[in-house]
């Protein structure tokens, strides 16, 4: 079986993935839950890469025959990604929001820690 | 100084009697309210707490991160969270406590499902079924999500130990909290415990809990969270 360089390159970014991921999970800081979607999503990029006829299947099951169709699931997977990304952008403010609200809960109580008390703002000249 | 730590979102009718009891076994209570509308934070202030406010409604985990904080601040070396609606019996603190002062865990987890002791004799909770199915749901998430089995990983009732204390730092502002300690405790490598313990159902309680609608954004919260780390 003869490979092309993208068939080469695919799955060595994919093998670095998969390891990191299990690196994470070695050091506690992923479950294997997480490494093992990652581990099922790059494997899949691998073998689509090395296997690309398996696509042909893909073609049976989605329905996907033509460039026209190409585009329209292509452009649902993107929309499908800004939603996600979007999804966990509002979640890491609502974290950011709460993590205020928690301040100012602590220092209204007169338990807010000195180095929080101090304004890191520049003085101005009109200060 | 162990200290009680009781998050409290409009729990004005429930809220004195908590606190009262609390106190009865733990040296200083610290209540945070969130975001209460109904005068909450007066009636605990008024049951002899330390009140702190949220001035807008954050969620549970927010709540009770404050609280831990709070605590730290003022000394603790044992917290003992629990929840406002009088659904856990303060009476069962000591026997929570008891592993943390035996140095044989860091945490501990209250056991709603298991067999406790009410004078030499064994009793169980009866818990309603939805309330084991629903559990039974979040423990499968936290054990998928952490990598650790609690029996009862949803419980608000659970002991801090000097170490845990020092090193929880909750994300999570929502009920998935729960989990998101079990994940703390596994991938920092405390000693956990599991301790049986009294719940206390009635109308009321069974009202404020968490709805099927609740459960499924909870449980969708702990796998999205996943993704932020």
């Amino acid at each position: 079986m003869r490979l092309t360089p993208y068939q080469i390159i695919t799955p060595l970014i994919s093998a670095v993935a998969v390891f990191y991921a299990w690196n994470l999970v070695l050091r506690r800081r992923k479950s294997v839950l997480e490494a093992g979607l990652w581990t099922l999503f790059w494997g899949a990029i691998s073998i689509v890469a090395l296997y690309p006829n398996l696509l042909s299947y893909l073609s049976a099951i989605t329905g996907i025959e033509n460039q026209e169709n190409a585009v329209i699931v292509t452009f649902l997977g993107v929309l499908f990604f800004m939603v996600f990304y979007l999804v966990i952008r509002l979640e890491e403010l609502e974290q950011k929001y709460a993590k205020l609200v928690r301040h100012l809960a602590l220092r209204e109580a007169g338990l807010a820690e000195a180095s929080e008390g101090q304004s890191k703002a520049p003085m101005t000249k009109h200060q | 100084m162990l200290i009680a730590v009781i998050p409290a979102f409009n729990e004005a009718k429930r809220i004195a009697q908590v606190v009262a009891d609390a106190r009865k076994v733990t040296d200083a209570v610290v209540v945070v309210d969130d975001g209460s509308d109904d005068g909450t934070a007066e009636a605990a202030e008024a049951g002899g707490a330390r009140v702190l406010r949220h001035h807008q409604n954050c969620g549970a985990g927010a709540a009770t991160m404050t609280g831990i904080e709070a605590a730290r601040r003022l000394g603790a070396d044992a917290v003992v969270t629990l929840d406002a609606d009088g659904q856990h019996d303060p009476r069962d603190i000591p026997s929570l406590l008891r592993p943390i002062r035996d140095g044989t865990a860091d945490i501990v987890f209250s056991n709603r499902f298991g067999p406790f002791l009410i004078m030499q004799g064994k009793r169980r909770n009866r818990i309603p079924f939805i309330r084991r199915l629903f559990n039974a749901i979040g423990n499968v998430l936290t054990l998928l999500a952490a990598g650790k089995w609690v029996s009862d990983s949803q419980s608000g009732f659970k002991v801090l130990g000097k170490r845990a204390l020092e090193e929880i730092d909750l994300r999570m502002s929502g009920f998935e909290f729960c989990t998101e300690i079990v994940r703390e405790a596994a991938a920092r490598r405390w000693r956990v415990a599991e301790v049986p313990t009294k719940v206390i159902y009635s109308e009321y309680t069974m009202a404020k809990g968490q709805s099927f609608a609740n459960g499924v954004k909870t449980a969708l919260k702990i796998l999205l969270r996943s993704f932020l780390r």
